[in-house]
């Protein structure tokens, strides 16, 4: 570790993240293109906005951080980075349940593969 | 030994066609999705990506302007997801 700048390493680090990111981004649109319904493509989209989106955004806060060509900005671009990260770790996975439990109830998406389903039951019940 | 810029740039430049297919799928999804769910996932996912790609390329072109406009998609598809989740929950979009 001696004989690596600290700027070196902030931007090593910060681009397997990002490239991390960008190949786990291609597998989950793969994913969504390639997966049956709409309760199996949702395993898809968590793993593009998780691993996909929040992953190269803290990637790219540390390499905007170890970058000194970019000049007096490049702090204001880490914490913007940051920010986003953090907004999306929040709302993403808040968004896609709101979507999954409203497709359900709407009936708007089949659930298909399933073995037994005791949520039909309690809805049914909460119906009446 | 290369520089430091021209480290990163190289890095960004390898990076851009890999997102580029990756939102060509998500489109071609959004656009066939059989259902209402299916499109706004595929939308959702997609937006998500697009504002790390916007970081990235704030990062590439060295300007600093990019950085909140992705503040602004992830919100903005956070209020779509909600939207069409509760339009297909109650038939209404609340005033």
């Amino acid at each position: 570790m001696a004989g690596i700048p600290l700027d070196w390493l902030l931007v090593w680090i910060g681009g397997i993240m990002i490239v991390v990111g960008v190949i786990s981004d291609l597998i989950a649109s793969i994913g969504m293109l390639r997966f049956p319904n709409f309760f199996v493509r949702l395993h898809a989209a968590t793993i593009g906005t998780i691993w996909g989106a929040f992953l190269p955004l803290i990637g790219a806060a540390l390499v905007a951080a170890g970058s000194e060509f970019l000049g007096e900005y490049r702090w204001f671009m880490a914490g913007g980075a940051v920010v986003t990260a953090f907004l999306i770790l929040i709302l993403a996975p808040a968004g896609s349940h709101a979507l999954a439990r409203a497709a359900y109830r709407s009936k708007a998406a089949k659930v298909e593969p399933k073995v037994v389903d005791h949520l039909k039951e309690f809805v049914e019940v909460e119906e009446k | 030994m290369i520089g430091l810029e021209e480290a990163v740039t190289t890095l960004i430049m390898v990076t851009i066609p890999v997102y580029v297919i990756a939102f060509t799928l998500y489109s071609i999804r959004a656009l066939k999705g059989p259902t209402i769910p299916d499109t706004t996932l595929a939308i959702d996912a997609m937006t998500y990506d697009l504002a790390a790609f916007l970081v990235v390329l704030g990062i590439f072109f060295k300007s600093p302007i990019l950085i909140p406009t992705a503040i602004v998609l992830a919100l903005w598809v956070y209020a779509l997801d909600l939207y069409v989740a509760k339009y297909l929950e109650a038939k209404e979009m609340g005033e």
